[in-house]
């Protein structure tokens, strides 16, 4: 008959309205669960579908490359793709050149990024070459083999096996040209991608600004993203303090897509706030009549000796226990919510173009829901947290109460 | 030597713009072992009397020691102590907790003290054989009548052995066979374990069984009689 067996039966004396209140607070937590967690997938995709296409989940750049992107901070590659791949975690090292110029075709031309790749380590992860055999149509590293986005074939007016020229600035700012044979299309669904995007061996790019070996980008995939931080410390130390050369994460490579989670996850603040809400009223609420209900109960419990910590003591705990509970079921709700948005997830294909596009990377459009773990359990630890704070004022109504006049009260 | 002491005591309600004076400069002193009651018309002030003996409410003017202890001074938690450790309550209806069975509720002000569990459900155990209520135990307090609710709270009050039982208006709401039953009782009690009772009433039959009645009216003593009862 401690201060918590009590708690619990009188949480029980209004079921209804202590189910009403369990149920608000648990589907709450489990909408906020649920959605953060899709959200959460949905990002871990796009991020990995980003860091393919895009810088890797760290890039080694010259100088401000990252910001800039200016042709001339090439630099030249001496064995380093090698070195990186050796890493513990690092699953792929991507080097690239990045060249600004002009397609032509004998009826038109377009402003193009020339792209610089080793088709063979990048077939199998960048999702750009998804449906593509990349090594199958760009055939060496310095054949003329290109691929060109498909936006970007029909603008040229050109087909498949037609050849084109591209026209670059060369390292000394005089114009230089390379003749081209176009073996495939990228479709990707990033519009700025099928319009400009023209992938060739690398040295033949390379050639353009220099010697076979120079690069613009070095892209590191990991073997998971938590490694970020222990294998930028590892690649700057490879690195030395060679050619002002720096390691540099996707969030500062690819700023755009960093921002657009954030701003994202901003919005979640919102919802947030709503579970804040619903706890707050519905504890409150709850225990705020259940005290006027028994102001005359209180006074006899008063009056027969215990203390008003006691009674506040008391009321409390019945806060706390609707927080366990509902903060329980919450989480069994999210679980399965979670559970289904992870294995079935949500289609979007019905209502959307084959690809979608969120800050300059191509996603999924099966939406699909991943654990974050540690979010759900903060989530918890607030509702239960915010259940005994939100039982103060009525805790502190209830020690008010002078057993005299509750005694007058029926 | 006085259990009960009331010295000039007066109590004043405020009252809108108004004061109620609820009682007025009363002196009245009660041994231990004493069977007593307040009797009077409604407001004549029995409530209010016993609510300041009783430590749940303090006097406007006047000394007030019960069992040798001027609490004018106390604060809350020290009143609520003093309550729980020298007196008992008994009240007109709606005493129990109505979530806890008859043997919690009479266990309660012990639980209150700190007695342990074992020892607790003992001397329930024993008060209740000798209340008439043993087989009880383990109703809630909603499937009682309202004797078997007030001889609950009898067990609650003499448990843990105060100096006087206060019991306002304790039988208003019975029959009056269940409440003669109820008087004989606690006047058992009284006899034979020497418990100091202080009642209200305006019931005849309440008023027939004390052996001391004291008369208030209008907040002001009225008339103190002894009778054999
Ligand atoms: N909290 C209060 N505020 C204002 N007036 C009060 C308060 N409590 C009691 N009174 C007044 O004090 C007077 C005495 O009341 P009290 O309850 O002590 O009388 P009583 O003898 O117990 O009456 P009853 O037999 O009806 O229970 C009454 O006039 C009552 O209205
Ligand atoms: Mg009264």
């Amino acid at each position: 008959m401690e201060t918590i067996t009590l708690a619990w039966r009188n949480i029980w004396r209004s079921r209804r309205r202590t189910i009403i209140t369990l149920i608000a607070i648990s589907f709450s937590l489990m909408l906020v669960q649920g959605f953060h967690n899709l959200a959460f997938g949905v990002y871990a995709q796009m991020i990995d579908s980003g860091v393919r296409s895009g810088s890797g989940h760290i890039a080694v750049y010259r100088g401000d490359y990252a910001t800039s992107r200016d042709d001339r901070l090439s630099w030249e590659l001496a064995g380093l793709k090698e070195k990186v791949t050796t890493l513990d975690g690092v699953r792929a090292a991507l080097p690239r050149v990045y060249l600004l110029g002009l397609a032509q075709s004998s009826r038109e031309s377009r402003g193009i990024l020339l792209t610089g790749i080793d088709p063979v380590a990048e077939n199998d992860i960048n999702p750009l070459l998804k449906k593509i055999d990349a090594p199958e149509l760009i055939r060496s590293l310095n054949g003329r083999d290109a691929l060109v986005g498909n936006r970007l074939l029909t603008e040229l007016k050109l087909k498949i096996g037609n050849k084109f020229v591209v026209t670059a600035q060369g390292p000394g700012k005089e114009l230089v040209s390379e003749l081209f044979r176009i073996r495939g299309v990228v479709k990707s669904g990033i519009r700025e991608v099928d319009n400009s995007l023209v992938m060739v061996g690398r040295e033949r790019a390379a050639r353009l600004i220099g010697g076979p070996d120079s690069v613009h980008e070095l892209a590191v995939i990991l073997e998971h993203p938590d490694l970020e931080d222990k294998l930028t410390g590892e690649i700057t130390s490879l690195l030395g303090n060679r050619e002002n050369l720096s390691a540099v994460s996707w969030e500062v490579a690819m700023a755009n897509l960093a921002n657009a989670i954030k701003l994202d996850y901003a919005s979640q603040k919102f919802i947030f706030l709503i579970i804040v809400l619903i706890v707050t009223i519905g504890v409150v609420n709850t225990l705020l009549m259940s005290v006027m209900e028994r102001i005359r109960e209180f006074g006899v419990i008063l009056a027969v000796g215990a203390t008003p910590g006691r009674l506040r003591r008391m009321v409390i705990t019945e806060a706390f226990l609707i927080g366990v509970i509902s903060m329980l079921l919450g989480n069994l709700l999210g679980i399965l919510l979670t559970w289904y948005l992870a294995d079935v997830g949500i289609d979007l294909r019905r209502f959307v173009p084959e690809t979608m596009e969120f800050g300059g990377v191509v996603f999924d459009p099966v939406m699909r829901a991943a654990w974050d773990f540690s979010y759900m359990i903060k989530m918890s630890l607030y509702v239960l947290v915010l259940s005994v704070i939100a039982s103060l004022y009525p805790a502190a109504k209830a020690a008010r109460i002078l057993p005299a006049e509750a005694m007058r009260h029926f | 030597m006085s259990l009960i002491a009331l010295r000039n005591m007066t109590k004043i309600y405020p009252s809108g713009n108004q004061h109620i004076t609820a009682v007025d400069e009363l002196n009245l002193f009660i041994k231990a072992g004493e069977f007593a009651v307040l009797a009077g018309p409604s407001g004549s002030g029995k409530t209010t009397v016993l609510n300041i003996i009783g430590a749940l409410d303090r006097p406007t003017e006047g000394a007030v020691a019960v069992d040798q202890c001027d609490y004018s001074e106390m604060s809350k938690k020290e009143l609520a102590d003093f309550r729980l450790r020298r007196i008992g309550f008994i009240f007109q209806s709606y005493n129990l907790i109505p979530v806890l069975t008859a043997a919690e509720n009479a266990e309660f002000t012990l639980m209150l003290q700190g007695v342990p569990a074992e020892e607790r459900r003992k001397r329930i155990e024993a008060i209740f054989a000798e209340l008439g209520i043993d087989g009880l135990e383990n109703r809630r307090p909603g499937d009682l009548s309202g004797g078997q609710q007030q001889r609950v709270a009898i067990a609650r009050a003499i448990a843990p052995e105060p100096a006087v039982i206060l019991a306002d208006e304790p039988t208003a709401n019975l029959d009056s066979h269940t409440a003669e039953d109820l008087l004989d009782l606690m006047r058992k009690l009284n006899r034979e374990k020497g418990v100091t009772f202080l009642f209200s009433s305006h019931d005849q039959l309440v008023i027939s069984h004390a052996q001391r009645v004291v008369h208030l009216r209008d907040g002001r003593l009225e008339s103190d009689t002894r009778q054999d009862a």
